[in-house]
């Protein structure tokens, strides 16, 4: 028993922070809003990275890790506020697939967009070069019809009829977890760093307690989603029984932390907040897309009480580890 | 990350599942706020002592048995999977034990952290005063030096457990011309002192769980401070962060309260509201949440780190979840909440846990004052 990363995880994550803080920053962000969104350079930068490979194995050229890595590079992208299709191709659809897709995956020459009957569009249907679809891959279609959404760097496309796969569902809710994690953490340091700068009635607002509570409320809701996200990473990683409860857990938990976040945020930030030159806005409406994504608080929050109040998963003090790992 | 217990690990908490099944009372004590049910409370210390499970944590040396942090989760977890009862020596062993340990010489911890463990001593905080609570560097009460013991005057409130207890721990101003923080010490004495006088405070629930203590002129050996003198507020503020962080409220607590809860919830579901619905769920999850990330800290301490601030973090979360799983009882409750005594003749543990939780965000440091702490040492605003 021991809930720490290795030193290898830990390395991996300073790694691609280091990258996207370099790369991929404010400005860039601003730059894709206005030129459409994309920018091969940030997809070819990835891959380099190792990303499009971190879950092929290495007899397949790629590096050979599991899910937690997979949620840890995740919470980065969220961080960073990435929208290159990175997340749903490279963390979420390459186990899904056979090997030689994995390998391109691995090598950057494959995109993939992901159907489910539990959203309403699709997510990068214009570059993707396949659609995991039900338990099919299918080609992608020419000519997908847009969907307008709030989120300035989200491309989305109308859904494809298809079958629920689950394991896609799960896969992706973990991923979209760590995502919002990822983004809260952002916000809150956005906002923090606004209130030590900003001055009204001759100091910095950050030194009002007004302030301070609402920022210190989120550190701890985000404090206490974070090990909710690597538990459920561990037990998919694991293949453990209760993994979709954890994940379900996951996707609530960092829902409302970047709910909180956003919502803090814009309120520290004032009007200034209210603007679209303060970058905040792009943290936000992430926050927003991903909270009802694959699943939203209610779905998740419906499985959760059917193992807890509906049905024969255990609860109690003796339960938080107990025979339910390794049932796969 | 290994989530996963070992096979020692498990065979540990067949151990205590096995004693505490055999060991824990059939019937619920009275309530430990009270004398008739501190006294079956201190019994039960002594049985625990009996079984050597007194705090696990500590050295064999007194009276433990020298295991880590994830033998003493399993040992808590299995503890209130039991229904085993609150430990009267709350104060003592989670609280003054751990600065004892740390702070102390090993006369001070030969002398004092065997009985706590044993149940033979059971201690009071004296900390706040008056016009010290959340302010707690406002300290006035005085402890005089006069040859090789302190000679103490002034007064200390909202003192748990000083109504009943044995000893009491706090700090006092050594050094006269001091100011806040500074010329503080950390000292140790008998509330049966001549010149002690304790005035039991009724709480919201009735009971006298806490007290005023009054000093007259009490004198102290000089050998029961802990550190040295004037180094008082770092003592005290080591022991106000194992009293937020790690040890006082364990998860185990808060997950046997949820299960009670969910259980509530099915026998009320015809009536539940959807708000009670949901802070039922919500209950579960962060119970489980406070769970997972005690394990996370636990790993961290055990590999050498260290909890600073962010025992501020557990501070507010346990607290907050603890008031809100209750008030989840006491609405799915409806019009039998304001009973002291259910229609079945059983006491109404919700309403004295919501009692109860109401406390939480107040003590070991109000709520505001973790969110200042969190602000300031955390995230880094200027005070």
């Amino acid at each position: 028993m021991d809930f720490r990363f290795t030193e290898d995880q830990l390395n991996l994550r300073e790694a691609i922070r280091d990258y996207l803080t370099g790369e991929h920053t404010p400005e860039v962000l601003r730059r894709l809003d206005v030129e459409g969104g994309r920018d091969a350079a940030i997809w070819d930068g990835l891959i380099g990275m190792g990303i499009g490979g971190l879950l092929v194995p290495e007899a397949e050229g790629g590096l050979g890790m599991g899910l937690i890595e997979a949620a840890i590079v995740a919470v980065e992208l969220g961080r960073a506020n990435v929208s290159e299709p990175i997340a749903d191709t490279a963390l979420v659809a390459t186990p899904l697939l056979g090997s030689d897709q994995r390998a391109a995956i691995a090598a950057g020459a494959l995109k993939v967009a992901l159907a489910h009957p539990i959203n309403p569009w699709i997510a990068d249907l214009d570059s993707a070069d396949m659609v995991l679809a039900g338990e099919a891959a299918l080609p992608a279609p020419e000519d997908p019809a847009p969907v307008d959404t709030v989120d300035p760097l989200r491309r989305l496309f109308a859904p494809i009829e298809c079958a629920a796969d689950d394991r896609l569902l799960d896969r992706a809710a973990l991923i979209a977890a760590a995502q919002l994690i990822g983004g809260a953490e952002r916000m809150l340091e956005l906002a923090t760093d606004y209130a030590k700068t900003r001055e009204q009635f001759g100091q910095p607002i950050g030194s009002f307690q007004a302030i301070k509570h609402h920022l210190a409320t989120v550190a701890v809701k985000l404090e206490f989603a974070r090990p909710v996200l690597w538990r459920a990473a561990y037990a998919a990683q694991q293949r453990a029984a209760r993994t979709p409860i954890h994940i379900s857990h996951a996707k609530v938990a960092a829902t409302d932390a970047a709910m909180l976040a956003a919502e803090t945020a814009i309120q520290v930030h004032g009007a200034m907040g209210y603007t679209y030159e303060v970058d905040l806005h792009f943290w936000m409406k992430r926050a927003w897309a991903l909270a009802g994504a694959w699943g939203d608080r209610a779905w998740h929050q419906r499985r959760i009480e059917a193992a807890v109040i509906g049905g024969g998963m255990a609860i109690g003090p003796e339960t938080t580890f107990a025979s339910e790992l390794n049932h796969g | 990350m290994d989530l996963e217990y070992t096979p020692e690990q498990n065979a540990f908490r067949a151990e205590v599942r096995a004693w505490m099944e055999a060991h824990v009372p059939k019937t619920p004590l009275k309530t430990l706020e009270g004398r008739e049910g501190y006294d079956q409370h201190v019994e039960w210390e002594r049985e625990l002592a009996s079984g050597n499970w007194g705090m696990v944590t500590w050295p064999e040396a007194y009276g433990g048995r020298g295991l880590d942090l994830i033998r003493w989760l399993i040992f808590e977890e299995e503890y209130y999977r039991a229904g085993a009862p609150l430990r009267a020596n709350q104060n003592g062993i989670f609280l003054l034990g751990p600065t004892i340990m740390e702070y102390g010489t090993d006369e001070q911890k030969a002398r004092f952290l065997t009985p706590m463990a044993k149940g033979e001593v059971i201690w009071a905080q004296a900390w706040s005063e008056p016009n010290a609570g959340s302010d707690m560097a406002a300290i006035r009460s005085r402890a005089v030096r006069d040859g090789d013991h302190y000679v103490i005057s002034g007064q200390k409130t909202w003192s748990s457990r000083a109504a009943f207890a044995d000893w009491c721990f706090g700090i006092f101003r050594t050094d006269s011309e001091s100011k806040r923080h500074k010329g503080l010490s950390f000292i140790l004495l008998p509330l049966d002192s001549p010149g002690v006088t304790i005035r039991p405070i009724r709480q919201l629930h009735g009971e006298t769980g806490f007290a005023e203590i009054f000093f007259d002129e009490v004198r102290v050996p000089v050998e029961n401070r802990i550190a040295g003198e004037g180094e008082g507020w770092n003592v005290a503020m080591a022991t106000a962060g194992f009293e937020r962080g790690l040890m006082l409220r364990s998860p185990a607590r808060f997950q046997a309260a949820a299960k009670r809860l969910v259980a509530l919830y099915k026998e009320h579901a015809a009536t539940a509201s959807p708000a009670a619905h949901e802070a039922v769920l919500q209950a579960w999850m962060d119970a489980e949440a406070y769970a997972l990330n005690t394990y996370s800290v636990a790993a961290t301490v055990i590999a050498g780190g260290h909890i600073g601030a962010e025992a501020s973090l557990n501070k507010i979360f346990w607290s907050e979840l603890d008031r809100a799983a209750h008030r989840a009882a006491m609405s799915l409750l409806g019009a039998t909440a304001e009973l002291r005594t259910l229609p079945d003749g059983a006491a109404n543990i919700w309403q004295e846990g919501y009692i109860f939780s109401l406390s939480g965000p107040i003590y070991a440091g109000s709520n505001e004052i973790q969110r200042n702490i969190i602000a300031e040492r955390l995230l880094g605003l200027p005070r």
